[in-house]
């Protein structure tokens, strides 16, 4: 029987390799080290391995510094978010234990695992950390290396618990944003809304609208969103939607007024019975090169997520979120039912059969737009409606890109007989999974022509 | 597709070589020379001692001081040397003990601390039980590869693969095995760890250079293939019969394998003995990179086959078949001291050949070069590779614009569809790429791989038509471009 081990973490660790210069200082490079139990000596070791690695490596000049290594067991992988800070992520090569007249040998799953897509990881955690606690340098200038560590810990301890390794694919590459199209009269309605926010109060300084997991309008910058979408999407909403459900019993007691009622989803959850302002948590958006902090206040109701980035310097009061909540909730509910009924209208003549929609995912570069019809969900579980090694041999594709130039399209098919064809041009990536069955390539190039008609109209791709 | 081509051009009941797939693992060594050695009771005893045919002085162990024990070698100071890190390949090779053998650029001795540093790195991860295998930085790619007894290593600029660079150490180990044998090699680093290999390899270096630069221009590398000099099969079978009537009496002759520009004439081997592409590939460089061979009347030298035989010394006497006729001729046996009879048979050899007017085919092919693709009838083909799997070799037209000046580049996009066929996890059966270079096909079948590159606006269909042409004309010239019979003394 095979076994199969899959792809764990085996350390992280962050350190400064300008600190503890002097021997038996190496301990102070340290500034994050998990798993916890590590003995100090091998955690200096494994910071000293990566030093040597770095400057062997620069002896080469290469035009990037280190970002992967690779043994048999085990890849490592190298992000230097600021000068000196390093982030160093091991992860354990997934391996197949066959056993064969009671023999056991191993085989280690190498190409499994792709950098390009585990890089993104990395990033992303860094990232993440720098949503909320700015930069590292920052809290070194206004703090100290031991509060610094203090943060590293608490954020990073809870974060590597969210990770998920084993669904990773080409979507974390992108860390692309799901649009919703409206037409003009919805959409004027949303921003005459954010407008009135706006001008409203002076400390509000950017509004962020999400309907579902969709962006209908968001005024910070396409990097910034980027994060601040994955922070959405992937912790706070799902985290929310779990206690909404379970609030079960609430609207029983008063059936529709509760539902539709709008409520701050960080902050003072409870208006009616909040003393203090609650927790509302501070974001760093970082914008021509300088950062800024802001308060993020959620606010959900029904189905539309509202982001009030509030200026930083700001005194937080109870009484700003009972008139924000006076001025949102009603104009808020009317926009959402608009929204509602559009979409409701726009609903795809329903499909049938699994097989017969197209699979595919789109992405714009520009707007950092994605669209996904493999991914059932946005939550990186198993479901995905074609094979792991399509969307694996999307990413190898997508490595290849730079060698296709700004332009060009490739179109595989694989030992199973099922084709992936990828498409570049513009900024702009589009991947195909086709099965048909006793296809050629003249019958796949069509199919994927009339795709392109249908989905992607008006956008351009060189018509090859 | 598959179904309205039947044909496999090339294709062939029983082959010369040994038929490789292009990246397989090269630890598999046969033990043929025992074999061969009792089957026809040699009188000849054990070879494995031989001395090195590239330093003919009797090494002493002992004798061997160390040079950076004398202390005085500079260390390279690389922040100067923007010419020595700006090189797109650096190849290296040390002993496990982390003693240069050879760098491809630059003086070893001045860079020992970086060997030093390159040892650590490899026994650093060797230590928690795991091998080193690649870094990546960037454009820069980092190979390593830890064959006892030695270390190989490669820092590539050039956008190739792990795989690819690997394939390329392993060519260097084998051609360091196939000066010494893999057996003296392991001996002598059993007896002293600190062993300085340079000085058996002394001159050898030459053959290490050629070969890389050799392998980095040649498809016949990464495909694992030979390239035929196409001739009509009646010459073809007329040299084959010259060279076993001369060769057919004279006991514990194993190949006789006659090339000329780098393209293979004819290969004529003992029965139940193959030649493996990458052993033929280490002949090629031998011949390539020893221009005085054609100044000399014959050359004899030990020579170890890695893949044919890794623990033992052949011998090889390697001429050129006449002053005007540069067609090179390799008579590999097991007897050490047969020179003269092969000198002998050699004479024969040519006079046959002149007799059936032979030479001047040959001639006449390596004055000739290959049409290009346009000429054959193919305008929109700028260029392709035709490799027959079940007999290890391959055809490709000329060079013909815009490749003809940016060969390198043409060879990239080869090595880029071979390796994304054959990708180790993912392999595929068909690529098609378009860029606004060029359109790439690449295919692989049972029978061959075939990867073809055409002007970057061909219509799908029309390439796939292209495509079927092709196949039926290389079909159709088959007899002319590969070595369809398989000799034997």
């Amino acid at each position: 029987m095979d076994n199969k081990k899959n792809i764990e973490i085996k350390n992280f660790f962050i350190f400064n390799s300008s600190y503890g210069a002097k021997e038996n200082e190496e301990y102070k490079k340290i500034l994050y080290y998990y798993p916890f139990g590590e003995s100090t000596e091998i955690q200096i070791k494994n910071i000293g391995l990566v030093e040597g690695i770095v400057q062997f490596t620069e002896t080469f000049r290469p035009s990037s510094y280190v970002s992967s290594l690779h043994t048999n067991k085990l890849r490592q992988l190298y992000f230097q978010p600021e000068l000196n800070f390093w982030i160093v992520m091991t992860l354990s090569v997934p391996l197949v234990t066959k056993i064969k007249d009671s023999v056991s040998s191993n085989e280690y799953m190498e190409e499994d695992i792709q950098d390009n897509v585990y890089e993104a990881i990395l990033s992303q955690a860094y990232y993440m950390y720098r949503l909320f606690w700015g930069t590292l340098e920052q809290t070194l200038v206004t703090g100290n290396a031991d509060i610094l560590r203090n943060r590293l810990d608490t954020f990073f301890n809870a974060y590597l618990k969210t990770v998920k390794l084993s669904n990773a694919d080409i979507l974390n590459l992108y860390g692309g944003i799901q649009y919703l199209p409206l037409d003009r009269q919805t959409f004027l309605k949303v921003q005459c809304f954010v407008n009135l926010l706006e001008s409203s109060y002076g400390c509000i300084e950017e509004i962020t609208f999400l309907y579902n997991e969709h962006v209908i309008w968001s005024g910070i910058e396409p990097n910034d969103m980027k994060v601040m979408y994955q922070y959405l999407i992937g912790m706070l909403l799902p985290a929310n939607i779990e206690t909404e459900l379970q609030g079960g019993s609430m609207p029983r007691n008063s059936p529709f007024a509760t539902l539709k009622r709008g409520r701050f989803i960080t902050g003072p959850t409870n208006l009616k019975q909040a003393k203090t302002v609650g927790t509302v948590p501070r974001v760093y958006l970082f914008s021509n090169d300088c950062f800024k902090e802001h308060h993020l206040a959620v606010y959900r109701c029904l189905s539309a997520t509202v982001c009030i980035f509030i200026k930083g310097d700001t005194n937080l009061t109870l009484e700003l979120f009972k008139e924000l909540d006076e001025l949102i909730n009603p104009r808020l509910s009317c926009v959402v039912a608009e929204i509602a009924e559009y979409c409701s209208k726009q609903i795809m003549p329903s499909i049938t059969s699994g097989d017969t929609i197209p699979k595919f995912i789109y992405f714009n570069k520009i707007n950092l737009a994605y669209k996904s019809t493999i991914h059932l969900d946005n939550k990186q579980t198993e479901n995905s409606t074609c094979s792991k090694d399509s969307l694996k041999i999307m990413a190898d594709m997508k490595d290849q890109n730079e060698f296709l130039g700004r332009a060009g399209e490739s179109i595989v098919k694989t030992k199973n007989d099922y084709w992936v064809v990828g498409k570049n041009s513009n900024f702009r990536e589009f991947y195909i999974v086709l099965q048909t069955k006793n296809a050629n390539l003249i019958k796949i190039s069509e199919e994927v022509k009339k795709l392109c008609d249908n989905e992607l109209k008006g956008i351009f791709f060189h018509p090859f | 597709m598959a179904s309205n081509i039947e044909v496999e051009p090339g294709a062939t009941k029983e082959s010369v070589l040994i038929p490789s797939e292009c990246l397989e693992n090269f630890d598999h060594m046969s033990s043929s020379l025992e074999e061969i050695k009792s089957e026809n009771n040699s009188s000849v005893g054990s070879t494995y001692e031989e001395s090195n045919f590239v330093n003919s002085n009797t090494d002493n162990f002992e004798d061997a001081i160390d040079k950076e024990e004398n202390g005085s070698t500079p260390e390279y100071d690389l922040g100067n040397s923007t010419e020595w890190t700006s090189k797109n390949k650096h190849i290296f090779v040390l002993s496990s003990a982390g003693k240069p053998i050879y760098s491809r650029h630059g003086n070893e001795d001045k860079l020992a601390w970086l060997f030093g540093v390159m040892q650590a790195l490899v026994s650093n991860i060797q230590s928690s039980d795991d091998t080193l295998k690649s870094i990546h930085a960037g454009d820069t790619l980092f190979v390593f590869m830890n064959k006892k007894p030695l270390i190989l290593v490669a820092v590539s600029k050039t956008g190739e693969c792990v795989n690819q660079l690997t394939l390329q150490l392993n060519y260097v180990f084998n051609q360091i095995t196939s000066m010494l044998t893999l057996t003296r090699l392991n001996k002598i680093y059993e007896q002293r760890q600190n062993y300085d290999l340079r000085r058996l390899l002394a001159g050898g270096e030459r053959l290490i250079d050629h070969l890389l630069d050799f392998s980095e221009k040649e498809p016949a590398f990464f495909l694992g293939a030979v390239q035929c000099l196409p001739l009509a099969s009646s010459v073809r079978d007329s040299i084959s019969s010259a060279i076993i009537g001369a060769c057919h009496k004279i006991k514990n002759l194993v190949f006789a394998i006659l090339l000329a520009k780098n393209r293979l004439i004819t290969l004529v081997r003992m029965k139940k003995y193959y030649l493996h592409p990458s052993d033929l590939h280490l002949i090629f460089n031998l011949v390539q990179s020893s221009e005085s061979l054609k100044y000399s009347q014959h050359h004899w030298t030990p020579f170890c086959l890695p893949r044919f035989d890794a623990s033992g010394f052949l011998y090889a006497h390697v001429s050129y078949l006449a002053d005007d006729c540069q067609a090179c001729l390799l008579l590999l046996t097991v007897e050490r001291d047969v020179c003269d009879v092969l000198s002998e048979a050699k004479q024969k050899i040519v006079e046959k050949l002149r007799r059936n007017n032979c030479l001047e085919p040959i001639n006449e092919s390596i004055a000739t070069p290959e049409e290009t693709a346009v000429n054959a009838g193919f305008a929109e083909i700028r260029h392709y590779l035709y490799k027959c799997k079940s007999t290890a070799q391959f055809y490709q037209p000329s060079l013909a614009p815009p490749y003809s000046k940016e060969k390198m580049r043409l060879i990239e996009i080869y090595k880029r569809s071979n390796q994304q066929l054959h990708n180790t996890a993912r392999p595929l059966k068909l690529i098609f790429e378009r860029s606004a270079n060029e359109a790439i096909f690449s295919w692989d079948t049972t029978a061959f791989e075939l990867y073809v590159v055409f002007e970057p606006l061909i219509d799908i269909a029309c390439a796939i038509d292209f495509v079927t042409k092709l196949l039926n004309w290389v079909k159709k010239r088959e007899d002319k471009l590969f070595h369809l019979n398989a000799p034997t003394f």
